[in-house]
């Protein structure tokens, strides 16, 4: 997989958060430390907005596969998002234990990961 | 009487005191028992969505440790949702082993008895070799079921003390117009914890905490800079449920990457603008933030502008429960649409983490005799309500 040539300053990131799952992207994170977490947010502070402007008009589900990977990054800079901004750190402060809060599919009602 | 100055609503209710609460129904055993008996096994249980099984022969299956039941959810060839103990009338083996699905038909994996979705026993493996066997008038054993909103409740009580309209009828006209139907995409969460059910359930119902277990994930969310004591806007406490509206700091700085996503759609902290359904901000307050309502005796709806959440609290033992929090957000038709979901999704979910992280550390302080009561301000005054609320049942 490759982005679109555009987005080739980002392209150090992808092996690393282009990532299907929020259980992959969480895991990034959390095995991530904070210079690896702002260099991969700060790029995407900046290219987040021109990303959404290309997939603009493209339905999540049905995403033609050599965009996925752009997808995917935006939806981990939403992963880090909250510890660059909020935590300062990987992991919320004091927080619970993340792998003991369980994702749980809602049938007809969790969107699946494409 | 405005919601402001010396306003305290505790006072409002007199019958609620205003001293400290005893924390002996936290941890003990015997005190349990009687929830058990006496609340869950009476009274109308939240399951979920009647939209997890929006097609004829759609089913899920939901595990009740407090009864302990396990319960068969369908939506019948008539369109009608029911509810049935998930027993093969048999000899009691489980009917239904995965956790939803879609079939008309079950066939109990022990010797094969089936039953169709409206819960009428269909065939009998051997059927010559059986007494007296009233084939026709055999089936699952059906439980109460009723919808509200589109939120599924059952009652384990074989004739329950009052419908579903009735249980939540104060609180009926108040989600009036609320769109339940436009916040179709769910992700949900769930966590088993040492503590007993109701500190989970406390932990839901007040916003005392939020400026200071949120102050990371939520700064200044709640914050009001006019009366900095005063989160509340609204106390409305009702037989057994109770609503609760919250003061949203409009001054509340979203980060960058909030501002980036809230350019596609709602968040949590994107205040209301313009008109909100009728029933909602019940004390119509400039400065509403949401609506909670706590709905008897595990469920907690909050119910914002453009978004909602539930969370449902469920006992196993005196010291063990399940917390499962829910987000509806609208449908992502689009890729910055899903952007924004994920964005909400995320800062909620870390949210909850800090949420989670004092439960089972106050069920050891509970249990470890440092203290007797809990002491309560004003605007936690719905675990107060709450406590009398169960007291008055289990001691009824």
């Amino acid at each position: 997989m490759s982005l679109p040539p555009e987005f080739a300053e980002l392209l150090p990131f992808e092996d690393k958060w282009a990532l299907r799952s929020e259980a992959e992207r969480q895991g990034a994170r959390l095995a991530s430390d904070m210079e690896d977490i702002r260099a991969f947010y700060t790029a995407m502070q900046a290219r987040v907005d021109d990303i959404l402007t290309l997939l603009a008009d493209h339905d999540p589900a049905d995403l033609p596969g050599e965009l996925k990977p752009l997808f995917y990054l935006t939806l981990s800079y939403c992963e880090v998002a909250p510890a660059v901004e909020l935590f300062r750190q990987p992991a919320v402060v004091d927080g619970f234990e993340p792998r003991r809060l369980v994702r749980v599919e809602i049938p007809n009602m969790t969107p699946p990961d494409v | 009487m405005g919601a402001s100055g010396e306003r305290r609503y505790t006072l409002e209710y007199p019958e609620l005191g205003t001293g400290p609460v005893p924390i002996e129904p936290y941890i003990s055993p015997e005190y349990y028992e009687k929830e058990r008996q006496r609340i869950f096994r009476n009274t109308w249980l939240h399951m979920g969505r009647a939209d997890e099984i929006p097609q004829p022969g759609d089913y899920v299956v939901r595990s009740i440790d407090v009864i302990p039941a396990s319960i068969l959810i369908t939506r019948g060839a008539d369109n009608r949702v029911r509810a049935f103990h998930n027993v093969c009338i048999h000899r009691g083996n489980k009917l239904v082993w995965d956790e939803c699905g879609r079939r008309n038909r079950f066939t109990c994996k022990y010797h094969g008895w089936t039953y169709r979705n409206d819960g009428k026993l269909f065939g009998v493996s051997e059927e010559d070799m059986f007494f007296d066997l009233d084939k026709p008038n055999l089936g699952l054993h059906e439980l109460p079921a009723d919808t509200w909103n589109g939120f599924v409740f059952v009652n384990l009580a074989p004739e329950p003390d009052r419908p579903l309209t009735e249980h939540l009828e104060e609180i009926d006209g108040l989600t009036d117009g609320y769109p339940f139907d436009a916040f179709s995409v769910c992700f949900c969460y769930r966590a088993r914890l040492r503590a007993n059910w109701k500190v989970l359930v406390d932990s839901q119902q007040e916003g005392y905490h939020a400026k200071t277990l949120h102050r990371r994930s939520l700064p200044g969310f709640l914050t009001n800079m006019a009366e900095p004591s005063r989160h509340v806007v609204d106390i409305r406490l009702f037989e057994r449920n109770r609503l609760i509206s919250y003061y949203g700091n409009r001054e509340f700085q979203p980060t960058p990457s909030a501002l980036q996503a809230f350019a596609h759609g709602p968040s949590v902290a994107n205040f209301a603008t313009g008109e909100t359904p009728p029933g909602m901000n019940p004390a119509k307050d400039p400065n509403w933030a949401f609506d909670e309502y706590a709905i008897f005796p595990n469920m907690q709806l909050l119910l914002f502008a453009n978004m909602y959440i539930t969370h449902t609290m469920w006992p196993i033992s005196v010291n063990e429960a399940i917390w499962e929090a829910r987000g509806y957000l609208p449908p992502a038709k689009t890729v910055p649409q899903r952007f924004n979901l994920e964005h909400s999704k995320v800062l909620l979910r870390d949210a909850w983490l800090e949420d989670g992280s004092t439960l089972e550390a106050t069920q050891v302080g509970l249990e470890s005799g440092a203290i007797t009561h809990q002491i309560l301000q004003d605007q936690e005054v719905l675990i107060r309500h709450s406590s009398k609320v169960i007291d008055d049942m289990v001691n009824a």
